[in-house]
């Protein structure tokens, strides 16, 4: 489909869509440094934003090796969650002994507080990589098979009943009905999920890593080097932003027909 | 004007052995269970749907008009009773048959002849050799130049018209009709019944067409079957003699009139419909 010539109206509600957010965050910025100016507070307690532009500035080579192992982790976390929460949805909707001997205990355990177990699991696999992709992955999953299974269940009952009317095969029917129907909810868990798949990673680091932007923060927080503290979180404030962004750009392309997706409807 | 009070085919013009209906409903009961106890929704529904007519059941909401169809589609099975299509009675999805439904069911992913081969790509047939067919069938409701539309950017009588198409797509002998035309407005509705008579007059598909509407069902019909609820039964069938094609005009003429009137005596005498003056006050309306 070919991108419809936007109009002048459509071109300023993108820009005022950036413009707005943009011009409050300059504004909160601002009244951050100046409240450190007027109330005199100590840069271990809140350091100024220039300091945390100077850590950042001057400590950018450190905090770009430290996000790698980070992004790996997230990354990893995310694909291992993205695969198995979808394929839990799929034999959710598809097989009914397993809804309703699973979906249960997947709610209940979301009452399971999983950080709880980081500890545990890093006695299990160790101070690695591994530990902190099953925490990511934890975390992240349960969005996406809620999502998705939510997603192939709101198939229209008579657009089942169409479907099994022309004797088609429930994977057929799978495959070219309930996935595609299911794709905008889909994609709403994977963005819930990637945001979550960061903080699993660093909340992995908290507890035992030697290196990784968790990493960094716990060790900046020990040694009350708050610029740097900040300039972590920025980082990953930015890490998850683009990664949110990616998830979103990906839905963009594979459903342009969704009414979530639709910049003019034309009539 | 010819009637008869239950099922029977005329059996005018068939050589003696072979059945003429289609379709035939069998002494047709549906009971389902429900948290309050049983259910019953439709009883000793016996019914032939002669091959090449077009049969309308009209009837109030939950007389069990849409699962008559839903039996006939092998989508739903009968609690007594059978459903015969042709000599073969059904026990599960039929081969030869295209249903539409109230909402057009289109996938929004899909544009207008994609959606149509949908059918044939759901039924495992060759997509090429029905690709022609889609965009002739598009061409003749039309809905020419759209076919690489999507439905959310047509309206609501294009799309309805996009599922209809869908349903013939694999030619088959039998169109069950669910209410196709009960989501479009007056005028729109007036204009789907018109093209589906010419659509029929060209195919002459056995037609199974379930509606609201009492002058839609004449307009369009051979034969109305009228039904009353709670259980749902038949309780009239009348014979529609009007010549086709039949127009818009015919709809405010006496004769057309008269068949409306039969109809809806049904209904008053049933309590579905109740004139003004027959409502004692304290009597709460059905």
């Amino acid at each position: 489909m070919t991108e419809p010539k936007l109009t002048r109206t459509a071109r300023r509600q993108r820009i005022e869509s950036f413009a707005y957010p943009a011009a409050a965050l300059v504004l909160a910025i601002a009244a951050w440094e100046l409240i450190i100016l007027i109330f005199n507070i100590q840069a271990y307690l809140l350091p100024s934003p220039a300091a945390v532009y100077s850590s950042l500035t001057g400590q950018a080579s450190y905090l770009a090796s430290e996000s790698v192992p980070t992004i790996e982790e997230v990354l990893l976390g995310f694909a291992v969650a993205t695969v198995v929460g979808i394929s839990i949805a799929v034999a959710i909707v598809t097989w009914r002994p397993f809804e309703k001997a699973v979906y249960p205990l997947l709610v209940a355990s979301q009452e399971v507080p999983q950080i709880a177990f980081a500890p545990l699991l890093l006695v299990w696999f160790g101070f690695g990589l591994t530990s902190k992709v099953i925490i990511a992955f934890l975390i992240a999953f349960f969005p996406i098979v809620v999502n998705a299974s939510a997603g192939m269940r709101s198939v229209p009952s008579e657009m089942l009943d169409l479907a099994h009317s022309t004797q088609a095969s429930g994977f057929t029917i799978l495959r070219k009905i309930r996935f595609p129907f299911a794709l905008p909810n889909i994609f709403t868990g994977l963005k819930i999920g990637v945001t979550f798949a960061v903080i699993g990673a660093v909340v992995g680091e908290f507890v035992g890593s030697g290196n990784g932007l968790g990493y960094v923060l716990m060790t900046a927080n020990g040694r009350l080097d708050t610029s740097l503290l900040f300039a972590a979180i920025i980082v990953l404030v930015i890490m998850g932003l683009v990664l949110f962004l990616a998830v979103s750009m990906l839905e963009r392309a594979l459903i342009p027909w969704h009414v979530s997706q639709r910049n003019v409807v034309t009539r | 004007m010819p009637m008869t009070d239950q099922g029977g085919t005329p059996p005018s013009g068939t050589p003696p052995g072979a059945s003429p209906d289609a379709v035939r409903f069998e002494g047709v009961g549906l009971t389902y269970p429900t948290a309050r106890g049983p259910v019953r929704a439709l009883t000793d529904i016996t019914l032939g749907v002669p091959r090449g007519h077009f049969v309308s059941i009209v009837g109030p909401s939950g007389c069990g008009k849409s699962s008559l169809l839903m039996l006939t589609a092998g989508l739903r099975s009968c609690t007594e009773g059978r459903v015969l299509i042709g000599a073969t009675p059904v026990s599960g999805p039929q081969a030869d048959n295209g249903i539409v439904f109230q909402n057009d069911t289109l996938l929004d992913w899909r544009s207008a002849l994609d959606n149509v081969l949908l059918q044939v790509e759901l039924r495992r047939l060759p997509k090429a050799r029905y690709r022609q067919r889609a965009a002739d069938l598009l061409h003749s409701v039309g809905l020419a130049g759209f076919e690489h539309s999507h439905p959310y950017e047509l309206s609501g009588g294009m799309r309805q018209r996009i599922a209809i198409c869908r349903a013939l797509i694999h030619d088959p002998h039998l169109l069950l009709m669910d209410e196709p035309f009960g989501a479009l407005d007056a005028l729109t509705r007036d204009q789907m019944m018109c093209d589906l008579q010419a659509l029929w007059l060209e195919q002459r598909k056995t037609v199974l067409f379930v509606t609201h509407s009492i002058p839609e069902a004449i307009f369009l019909s051979d034969r109305v079957v009228v039904m009353t609820s709670r259980p749902g039964q038949i309780d009239k069938i009348v014979d529609i003699d009007l010549p086709r094609p039949r127009e818009l005009e015919m709809t405010t003429e006496p004769e057309f009139n008269s068949y409306v009137t039969v109809i809806r005596k049904v209904f008053e005498r049933r309590g579905v419909l109740r004139s003004e003056r027959e409502t004692e006050p304290g009597k709460t309306l059905t």
